[in-house]
């Protein structure tokens, strides 16, 4: 029989093939349910401006703009109520916080004690030779100075009352002398234990910190263990007065114990108090030729510095500005469909579950091969393993145990099992 | 707004004027004061953005793993020159290049830029903005900004199983007769009497007839035409697992895994249903028959009926183009009420979905009955070529106990096939890239048979 060459028609694409004429399949068939309308294939569009005007700029920013002042003319009045009070500044005479001392400072000058706050230990000589030396110097834990200030504070004619730890305090009280690897001493109401009026009049207060023994002539007092927090010796036609903490001093104890009479007894010796607080602005520390590194740096080198910043951010702007949004897509979920049967045979492997794995392959092969025997679906066993085992020649018992017989004891039964299962289905079907 | 790297760099030069300036505070005033000057006269020049003109043409469908041109005219109404960069946004999946376009349009007139669209996925792809930053004459400092120009490609299926097409329709033609070897049996349908002429099938004389005409005459026979035939595509989420391999690769795929053993994922089962519905369709079209299209997950997702057979098949692919597969259980109750309330005469149902056991357990099955007692049921599900490649893993431990799997899960597919069968339903189950083909094989035997 003779086939004529059937002519093979044209397949196009069914809308793509002719893309000049509309795509008119609403109109043909009113029923589609489509989401977008059929359009001419070809057509314009108009365009419009997305880009925010200053109108719109202002409109849509002015809520934040108002936020912002509001904002900044709150720091800006807090700040300028603030600013008179010195907070978080520990003992001293400006600070009204709790670990200021202002309480003290106001005592102090109730008493007609003249109290000179000063920040530099320069400003403190100062202040000592307008008080014509009769002046008593108190430096705290807290002050900066140098070794070179520390030396000319000691032989200005002052008294000296030093409180805490102070830095370069073995040469401003050369004589005292810190007991070897003693310990601080836990600050605590302490009683005075000596003759020193200023501590026998203020009783029990509360003391600790640094301890300190004397040279002979000293007046130790509160002690703790073999020394005392507070020494008192004259050296050099002034006195020196040393105290382990100021704790006692602070606006928080001044009302406990007997700290406010101590420490009006103990600041109040002279008719000037000169108190010595660290300046706002930290120390520079000088080289060999008493210039720091900040003066050694030429003027051009930081504003070229400045300028370079400058020049980063012009560049970050650069870079950062982006042309036009980010376009987000909706994306479809990407799963493959076997993943189902991989996590099955996972399940599988993680239990050993080699009665089941060994069923199925055991089904799929019967399934398989059942028909190519000549027999029905429903086949007994003995049935299939004897057809089977006619027609490959194999053992009866060798193909009925691989066919129905128990589940393989291992993994390695089981791959024994799927290969024999391969090879009889191989054999069926080539025989 | 937006800068230029000149801007940068002028500052950085700035630095060194600063470095060598006797007075360097003053020095970075004057920096800083003539960047910034620059930067204002720049920005004053630049041709303005906002008052730029869009206009947008060109093709709006694309067959996947085609390529498209989105033109798009640019026209400067304002006084000064539009010189600098313009980016005209498309989704990635929209594959626009390039990304970005030189641009320079002198006053008063336009310009066309094209952007060349290669689609990696089906569905409609809208485009975003088109951003134009305009650079001053100095090229420190540009304007820019955004225009709206509403412009969307429609991605239809690309239809491959349109090579299969020619051979179904030369078997097609034998069925119709127009082969010379006209053998009884090959239609049910009856044509017309004519004369006896040696060779005739001797069972095809119609005696009647013959007694009549005092002539033997036989009777002829056709195949049946103008039958229906629905096809029903199943968009829930069994359409959503990803088969085979894509012919043509998809956007969206997860990066793989370095050294990772397993495959990329090909396409979802969806698209290689609609690929066979098409060749279907295209068949039945040919052979005479008024193709319906229902696609349905819990709700009617498309649904094109009563196109003529010139416009049946860009009527399916446009209205195919932007489902996508859901991700919920399909409503197999509501899926067989929608069947027969649009389907009042009895016709061919061809149900594209997954043979998933647990899934048409519970839903197909139970409704089956009275769907195949009204119409002729053919359900076509796309098997997994991995699940097959798995059954034949061998050797180490593991790869036999997913071969174990494969094996279970091949074997509930069996039997829910022949469960089908039992009810007379007709099922084909084959690979993703046979599925075409065999489900228009399977078209073809039914009406050599006669069934429709």
């Amino acid at each position: 029989m003779t086939q004529p060459p059937a002519p093979q028609p044209a397949v196009p694409h069914p809308a793509v093939a002719q893309p000049a004429v509309p795509q008119t399949t609403a109109t043909h068939s009113p029923a589609i349910h489509s989401p977008a309308p059929g359009r001419p294939s070809t057509s314009t569009s108009t365009s419009t401006s997305v880009s925010p005007t200053a109108k719109s700029l202002w409109r849509s920013g002015r809520g934040i703009v108002a936020i912002a002042l509001i904002i900044l003319a709150a720091a800006v009045v807090t700040l300028l109520l603030s600013s008179g009070q010195r907070q978080g500044r520990p003992l001293d005479p400006d600070d009204t916080s709790l670990a200021g001392s202002h309480a003290l400072a106001q005592l102090l000058r109730d008493r007609g004690v003249t109290v000179h706050r000063v920040d530099s230990a320069a400003a403190a000589e100062a202040s000592v030779r307008a008080a014509r030396e009769n002046a008593q110097v108190l430096v705290t834990g807290t002050a900066y100075l140098s070794e070179q200030e520390a030396d000319r504070l000691a032989s200005s004619r002052a008294d000296l009352l030093l409180v805490g730890p102070v830095p370069y305090a073995e040469r401003l009280a050369p004589d005292a002398t810190t007991p070897e690897g003693g310990q601080d001493a836990i600050s605590r109401s302490r009683d005075p234990g000596c003759f020193l009026p200023a501590a026998v009049k203020a009783g029990s207060a509360y003391l600790g910190g640094l301890t300190y023994s004397g040279p002979a002539g000293a007046i130790g007092c509160y002690p703790a263990g073999d020394a005392y927090t507070l020494l008192r010796y004259p050296q050099g036609g002034h006195t020196v007065t040393l105290v382990g903490s100021g704790d006692f001093m602070t606006n928080q104890r001044l009302a406990e114990d007997g700290n406010a009479a101590l420490a009006l007894n103990l600041a109040g010796t002279r008719p000037t108090l000169i108190w010595l607080v660290p300046s706002p602005e930290p120390p520079q520390v000088a080289g060999a030729q008493g210039k720091s590194f900040n003066d050694l740096i030429p003027a051009g080198v930081k504003w070229g510095a400045l300028q370079l910043a400058l020049a980063v951010l012009l560049v970050a702007f650069w870079q950062g500005r982006r042309l036009g949004p980010v376009v987000a897509e909706k994306l479809p979920v990407v799963v493959r469909a076997a993943e189902t049967v991989e996590g099955r045979g996972r399940l599988y492997r993680a239990r050993r579950a080699r009665a089941r794995a060994a069923d199925a392959l055991r089904t799929g092969t019967l399934h398989r091969i059942t028909p190519r025997l000549g027999l029905p679906p429903g086949a007994g066993w003995e049935a299939v393993v004897s057809a089977v085992a006619g027609r490959t020649g194999h053992d009866t018992g060798r193909v009925g145990a691989a066919l129905y017989g128990p589940p393989p004891a291992d993994d390695a039964g089981l791959s024994a099992l799927a290969d024999y299962l391969d090879s009889l289905e191989r054999q069926v079907k080539d025989s | 707004m937006a800068l230029t790297g000149r801007a940068g760099l002028l500052a950085a030069l700035g630095a060194l004027l600063v470095l060598i300036a006797p007075r360097p505070g003053l020095a970075v005033l004057g920096v800083c004061l003539l960047i910034a000057a620059l930067i204002a006269v720049d920005l004053a020049l630049a041709g303005g953005v906002r008052e730029l003109r869009f206009q947008r043409s060109g093709e709006r469908l694309v067959r996947l793993g085609g390529q498209v041109e989105a033109v798009l005219i640019v026209e400067n109404p304002g006084r000064r020159r539009v010189r600098g960069v313009l980016r005209d946004a498309w989704p990635p999946s929209a594959g626009g290049t390039p990304r970005h376009h030189r641009l320079d349009v002198p006053p008063g007139e336009r310009r066309r830029l094209v952007t060349t669209l290669t689609p990696t996925r089906r569905g409609d792809r809208e485009a975003v903005t088109v951003t134009v930053r305009a650079l001053g004459p100095l090229g420190l400092a540009a304007r820019q900004g955004s225009h709206r120009v509403p412009w969307s490609v429609r991605v239809l299926p690309p239809f491959l199983s349109r090579k299969h097409l020619p051979s179904r329709l030369a078997r097609l033609r034998e069925l119709e007769g127009r082969h010379p070897a006209l053998v009884r049996g090959q239609g049910t349908e009856f044509d017309s009497l004519r004369e006896y002429v040696v060779g005739d099938d001797v069972r095809s004389i119609d005696w009647r007839a013959t007694a009549r005409r005092s002539d033997v005459v036989v009777r002829t026979w056709r195949p049946e035409r103008d039958r229906r035939v629905l096809i029903v595509l199943d968009t829930g989420r069994t359409s959503a697992g990803r088969v085979g391999e894509a012919p043509i690769p998809l956007a969206g795929a997860a990066p793989q895994p370095a050294g990772g053993a397993l495959p990329a994922p090909g396409w979802p089962r969806l698209d290689w249903s609609m690929d066979a519905a098409l060749l279907l369709a295209a068949l039945a079209a040919r052979a005479g028959d008024r193709v319906d299209f229902l696609a349905y997950d819990r709700a009617v997702r498309a649904w094109v009926s009563g196109a003529s057979r010139t416009e049946l098949l860009s009527a399916l692919v446009t209205s195919m183009a932007p489902i996508e597969a859901e991700l919920v259980e399909a409503d197999s109750a509501g899926m067989v009420a929608e069947v027969l309330s649009r389907a009042r005469r009895r016709c061919l149902v061809v149900l594209l979905t997954d043979l998933n056991p647990a899934a048409l357990d519970e839903g197909l099955l139970p409704h089956l009955p009275q769907l195949a007692s009204r119409h002729l049921v053919l359900v076509a599900a796309v098997a997994d070529p991995r699940v097959a490649a798995m059954a034949a893993g061998r050797g180490a431990p593991e790869l036999v106990y997913d071969a174990a799997a494969a094996e279970h899960t091949q074997s509930e597919r069996h039997k829910l096939t022949a469960r089908l069968r039992r009810q007379g339903v007709e099922v084909v189950d084959a690979l993703p890239d046979d599925i075409a083909p065999a489900l228009a094989d399977a078209y073809l035997a039914l009406k050599a048979a006669g069934r429709l």
